[in-house]
């Protein structure tokens, strides 16, 4: 069922790092706006601490908004440099892989 | 005439100590101490009886957690010169826990509690040392000299004052010796508060036993007579040290230096510093950096401009003045520490963005964790932002108040920043809520919430949400609250944050009360239609499933009453709703949803308008047909269309058809789409409108219509997407489910023959389950047999085992089992019946199977299993599982406890969590990170004291591999230990005479001696581990192929070929089984006669026309002998002038002679005169070789690069040998 959900809800994420604690979910929500309709801005914060965990997805509502975001050479916001890139989807390799062992060693 | 002691030894230089005791000492001790914690770990146990094996495990675990904490003191001082009190409280923790602390450990972290600690105030530092000495003393830590002695450099260093008499007859008492460095320091402690006689009486000592007296206590002497405010004296000891024939070095200049520092004499100073460089001697910066803590200390910041202009920056001077900074500010002397800070040369960038250089972070930190009052912070923030040293030192400083909870400094800090007109943010108020929200402190709550009102921030939602709400039980004491204390409390975020607050915890009445008395969310310009439709959809969004089907009841009823109110919500968001709804499987609650989007009396009033003045209707048509729909008014949507018919549009038909199969009016379906087909044949309808179609008409027992449905899918070309085929099974499933055997077997084999799917085990179980909703299990069971011989699925076969073993049926259940061990193998089998005794609660049974000798853990399927356990919420059979699995080689007892803290924290089960924990230590089962996590959520989310520190999350995937194996269980354990200590034999035939007399019947099993065959290898005791494997195969057991391969490398590294063909033969039968390729015989013999004369073998291979192998050795020969030019080769040319391919042999030759141009002149006159053919790479080889020689190549040289004709070469061989198969 969640495919389902997933793919009739398809956005097109960014994934950003390097994020200053002085900044939260609307100051980055205003700034990633200039690129398209940004439809979602996940900013994880650490229920223990208070302060954001320093990372955070922007999910563009059309492709193109996600590519304007990516082709802008650095993000730089309140003075500091963000780290952005393309939300890549997560991919699972075997966890039981077999140590190659080879005849001569 | 205490100080005459003739003959003194060589001593490491003075610099070197001190360099030695400052940064390096762990790095220097390690090799040592690791040594000392290994053998103190592996060597037997000396002291009488046999011990068990809990303690060879414990000082194993001591040992590795040692070096684990050695690492990491290690690397923390190596890059900062500092160790941190949380890292060491961390490790002093970690030590208590495992219960035995060694002497080297306690050695490790006494050591710890000096210098080394510049953040922490000095007396701290020295409780923190007499409560590890205590707590370690306890645990039965034993103290020798080296100990006391760490204690005074630990009191030395953090100036303490303590009574040397006292100190002495605590070790008397304690029945250590003190031997010289003890003295020394005894006499340093003296000199420190200038009491030159008890240091005279320590030397007294000293002379009595006869120990030489050094630098250190001369410069111990400078200091002593200094502190009693003689200074001639002070200067005098230079003389009497010359006269002991000792050369004062830097220390006893350092401590000169020092002296007049606290005097406040820099002229003194200065002389010294100036006489030292004309002396050729040299001071470190380390050094001087002491000279300007003694002036700070003494009150003379004013001359440390003289001394840091002397600084000659030498590597690591950084963190040496970083640390003084540190350890300036802890002392009460940050402007000095900032002095210092400024004097950074090179200042390096302390995080990693490039766009911001932020310099004196550490500084401000330790400044707000050290109280500094706001002015003094304003003042360095200024400098540093002014000097361009930091971009935003205000907010920095506010990020360590916050960080550390300085509620007071924070709210001040803000009050500045606004002052300066820096923006403040919501969030700035989260650290501090979040500490107030722990402890529950309202009062503290609603502090800052005021501040924050004062400072002109108004909280927004999340703050209300996540930090501020929780702590209240209603909303309105809350608001009363916040009146009170003067803070706005109708605001729009706190309305939103209440309206959330019971959304999540409160009933749907009450937010529906909120959302209507409430003016508030009607005011807002799209009014207040789409300020509701967003809440629900949000609201909705943010459910799970099982959320939303267990608030079904009050989402209709707040449907209906939201429909009551005469509130419709706009269309799109209707449809968002209705999607959500579609997908948590709760139409019902899209019809109630319908009703409130009521958008049809004004598309019937403009229809009826456009009507009148004859107008196109279409499009207004099919919006209202739409919006019936959409309301579920099938029977007026139907109305509607008749009386329209003419001017239907396609769309407008695919919704009512779709309306018709929602409503189970298949006629009416059925008929719509003919009569739209009529109107144009080529139209097609969605996939969503088809499967609708193929699902009610199967409901109504129209199974060729279905067909042709899903026939008229793969004519028309309809997209199938995931979800298709999810709704093929679903369609099949409700098929099953309804017990219709051949709806189920036509629809599978359509859609399977029509290529509309690939046969899946999902696809396939409808199949089934079909059967055993009959509850025929015979059946059952002949459609998985079937599906197996079809798709090679075996759906359900778990079930069907359960059902077949609840009935007792033991004749098809001795059928499933033949069936799937013949097809699945006796292993799969032994797990499937082991699961099916499990679940249906047969535990002894199913302890029988699994304590099968030879069953080895299968991670996968157990991982199966145990995941269903919690899908289903069945702790018991999960508790068994795991328990049984006990024994079970190979298994991962930490994966299984951690399968059952999953559970755990599920159903929110603290006892059994912890009750789990006890379990873990009872098998001494080492867990994971994440398993310790897992379980102080649990812990914590109960309220409940977590026992442990929790692991932090930092990479631990690196560490995964290397622990895993302590993970595994006991016998485990013991394998490994025998295999990675170089004792392993001893320890191995313990372990096993142990077995044997405690363990009726035991054997080792494959693998254990597979890992003994291996471990003889390692010893070199080849013939013993040619006779293990001997036994194993005698046995019918099986090796493992990495103890072959290791046995067969060691025969040949001993050019053994004898036993190289023994081995060989006895696992003949094996070899392909277990994997071992021929080439491990062939490339070990070849190995093997390189070890004797290798011409032997080829000209045996040549006899024999092997020549693939004889090329073969000519390969391995040139590798191995690449240093002997080629004449191996060249001899072998002599002897075997025939070999039938002597390209071959050229061209090996070549390679050869690496750079020896003439022999490669030779070779290649040789080849022209015998008329061998030269290949592309020969010529290529040698052109390279003649143009880097600086020769002319005698032949055109071929074009392309050396790498494409290997490539042409290797595809040619690969060719040939395609056809010669």
């Amino acid at each position: 069922m969640a495919a389902t959900r997933g793919s009739s809800r398809r956005v097109f994420e960014l994934f950003v790092s390097q994020i200053h604690w002085t900044l939260a979910t609307k100051e980055l929500r205003d700034y990633f706006a200039q690129f398209g309709t940004v439809r979602k801005c996940t900013l994880p914060f650490d229920k223990e601490t208070g302060f954001h965990k320093g990372f955070c997805w922007i999910g563009f509502s059309s492709e193109e908004g996600l590519r304007n975001a990516l082709q802008k050479e650095s993000h730089i916001l309140d003075g500091i440099k963000l780290q952005v890139q393309q939300q890549k989807r997560r991919s699972f390799r075997s966890q039981y892989t077999n140590e190659g062992e080879t005849d001569m060693s | 005439k205490v100080l005459g002691v003739p003959g003194l030894p060589n001593y490491h230089s003075t610099q070197e100590y001190v360099l030695q005791a400052i940064t390096g000492f762990c790095f220097l001790f390690s090799t040592h101490l690791i040594y000392q914690a290994r053998l103190f770990a592996i060597a037997p146990h000396q002291k009488g009886k046999v011990q068990e094996e809990p303690v060879l495990s414990v000082q194993n675990k001591q040992a590795q957690h040692f070096d684990w904490a050695l690492n990491k003191l290690d690397s923390s001082v190596r890059r900062t010169g500092r160790i941190t009190r949380t890292l060491l409280l961390r490790i002093f923790h970690d030590m208590c826990r495992t219960g035995y602390p060694s002497s080297n450990q306690a050695l490790l972290l006494l050591r710890s509690c000096g210098s080394l600690l510049p953040e922490v105030p000095l007396c701290e530092r020295t409780e923190l040392a007499h409560m590890i000495w205590g707590k370690l003393q306890d645990l039965g830590a034993v103290y020798d000299a080296s100990h006391y002695n760490a204690l005074l450099k630990v009191y030395l260093q953090n100036e303490h004052k303590f009574s040397p008499t006292e100190f002495l007859s605590k070790m008397e008492e304690a029945n250590v010796q003190p031997n010289r460095v003890t003295y020394q320091r005894l006499i340093a402690a003296y000199c420190n508060e200038g009491d030159i006689e008890g240091a005279s009486k320590i030397l007294g000592f000293m002379k009595m036993k006869e120990l030489p007296i050094t630098e250190a206590v001369f410069s111990s002497l400078v200091t002593g007579h200094a502190r009693t405010g003689d200074m001639e004296n002070a200067e005098n000891i230079f003389s009497v040290m010359r006269d002991a024939g000792i050369e004062p070095g830097p220390d006893t200049y350092l401590a000169l230096l020092n002296a007049y520092a606290e005097k406040g004499d820099i002229n003194s100073v200065k002389q010294i510093l100036e006489k030292i460089e004309k002396m050729e001697g040299y001071l470190m910066d380390r050094d001087l950096l002491q000279v300007i803590y003694s002036l700070a200390k003494a009150g003379y910041p004013q001359y440390v401009p003289d001394i840091l202009s002397q600084m000659r920056y030498e590597r690591g001077y950084i963190p040496d003045a970083m640390n003084l900074s540190l350890n300036l500010i802890t002392q009460g002397l940050e402007d000095t520490a900032f002095q210092v800070f400024k004097s950074f040369p090179t200042l390096p960038s302390e995080n990693h963005s490039e766009t911001s250089m932020d310099y004196g972070n550490f500084f401000l930190q330790h400044c707000v964790h050290m109280d500094k009052p706001l002015s003094k912070l304003k003042q360095f923030c200024d400098e540093l932002k002014e000097a361009n040293m930091h971009s935003s030192p205000l907010q920095f400083t506010l990020y360590c108040a916050l960080e550390s909870k300085k509620a007071a400094l924070a709210i001040n800090l803000m009050k500045t920043m606004k002052e300066e007109g820096l923006p403040l943010r919501p969030h700035y108020s989260w650290p501090l809520l979040v500490g107030y929200q722990k402890e529950k402190n309202v009062q503290g709550t609603i502090g800052v919430l005021k501040a924050m009102h004062e400072l002109g921030v108004e909280p927004d939602v999340e703050t209300y949400t996540n930090y501020v709400l929780t702590n209240f039980d209603d909303i309105q004491t809350f608001r009363a609250l916040l009146q009170e204390n003067g803070c706005p409390f109708e605001t729009e975020g706190l309305s939103v944050a209440a309206l959330r607050h019971e959304a999540i915890y409160g009933t749907l009445e009450n937010i529906t009360e909120l959302l209507y008395k409430d003016g508030r969310y009607c005011q807002t310009p799209p009014g207040p239609a789409e300020a509701v439709g967003y809440f629900l959809y949000n609201l909705i969004d943010s459910m799970s499933d099982s959320e939303v089907q267990a608030k079904e009841e009050h989402l209709r009823q707040y449907f209906h009453q939201l429909k009551k109110m005469n509130v419709v919500i706009p269309t799109n968001i209707y449809r968002g709703i209705r999607n959500l709804l579609a997908a948590y499987h709760v139409p019902e609650l899209i019809k109630v949803c319908g009703y409130i989007n009521t958008e049809v009396s004004a598309l019937e009033e403009e229809l009826e308008k456009l009507k009148a003045e004859k107008q196109p209707i279409g499009n207004v048509l099919k919006q209202l047909i739409v919006a019936l729909c959409a309301e579920e008014n099938m029977q007026k949507a139907l109305e509607v269309k008749a009386k329209y018919e003419p001017d239907m549009v396609v769309g407008g038909y695919a919704a009512l058809i779709n309306l018709c199969c929602r409503h189970d009016n298949v006629e009416d379906a059925m008929n719509l789409k003919e009569e739209v087909f009529r109107k144009d044949s080529s139209v097609a309808l969605d996939t969503n409108k088809y499967l609708a179609l193929v699902k009610v008409l199967g409901k109504h027992g129209r199974l060729e219509d279905a067909i042709n449905i899903l026939k008229e899918i793969k004519e028309k070309d309809i997209p199938i997407k995931d979800t298709t085929v999810t709704s093929f099974f679903h369609i099949l499933n409700a098929a099953a489910m309804r017990g219709e055997v051949e709806t189920v077997n036509r629809l599978h084999e359509s859609i399977l023959t029509l290529g509309l799917a690939k046969p899946s085990t999902n696809l396939c179980t409808p199949l089934i389950t079909v059967h055993l909703e009959k509850d025929d299990v015979p059946s059952a069971l002949e459609a998985t047999i079937d599906c197996y011989k079809k798709y090679g699925k075996m759906p359900r076969l778990h079930d069907i085992l359960c059902r077949l073993i609840e009935q007792g049926n033991t004749e098809l259940l001795q059928k499933a089992m033949d069936f799937v061990s013949q097809e699945r193998g006796e292993m799969m089998m032994l797990y499937d019946i082991f699961f099916a005794f499990l679940n249906t609660g047969k535990y002894k049974e199913a302890k029988k199977i699994i304590e099968t000798p030879g069953l080895r853990a299968r991670p996968g399927s157990l991982q199966w299993f145990a995941e269903k356990c919690i899908a289903t919420n069945q702790m018991e059979t999960l508790e068994n599982m795991v328990e049984m699995t006990q024994k079970l080689f190979e298994c991962d007892r930490d994966e299984m406890y951690y399968y059952l803290l999953k559970l755990c924290k599920i159903s929110n089960d603290w006892r059994k969590a912890e009750a789990t924990w006890t379990k873990m230590q009872e098998e001494n089962v080492i867990p994971r990170a994440r398993t310790l996590r897992l379980l102080a959520d649990t812990l914590k989310n109960n309220g409940q004291e977590v026992p442990f520190d929790v692991p932090e999350v930092i990479c631990d995937n690196t560490k995964a591999v290397s622990r895993s194996i302590f993970c595994s269980n006991i016998f485990n354990i013991r394998t490994v230990v025998f295999i990675i200590s170089p004792w392993c034999s001893t320890i191995y035939y313990r372990i096993r005479s142990i077995a044997e007399t405690h363990i009726k019947g035991f054997t080792l099993n494959d693998a254990a001696s597979s890992l003994l065959i291996i471990t003889q290898v390692r010893r070199d005791y080849l013939k013993d581990a040619i006779s293990t494997l001997k036994k194993v195969l005698e046995s019918d057991m099986v090796p493992m192929s990495l103890a072959v391969i290791r046995l067969i490398q060691a025969l040949a590294m001993k050019g053994d070929l004898e036993s190289i063909c023994t081995v060989e033969k006895m696992v003949e039968n094996l070899a392909t089984s277990i994997g071992l390729s021929r080439m491990l015989f062939v490339n070990n013999t070849v190995l093997a006669h390189i070890k004797k004369p290798a011409t032997d073998l080829f000209l045996q291979y040549v006899d024999a026309g092997r020549v693939d192998d004889a090329r073969f050795l000519l390969q391995v020969i040139i590798y191995q002998e690449r240093n002997s030019s080629g004449q191996k080769i060249k001899t072998l040319l002599d002897l075997v002038p025939d070999f039938p391919d002597m390209k071959i042999v050229y061209s090996y030759l070549l390679k050869s002679l690496d750079n020896d141009v003439v022999s490669a002149k030779t070779l290649f006159e040789k080849m022209k005169s015998e008329n061998i053919h030269t290949d592309e790479i020969f010529l290529k080889r040698l052109a390279v070789l003649l143009k880097n020689a600086g020769e002319p190549v005698p032949f055109t040289e071929p074009p392309e690069s050396f790498h494409f004709y290997v490539n042409k070469l290797t595809q040619e061989r690969q060719e040939i040998s395609s056809h010669a198969e």
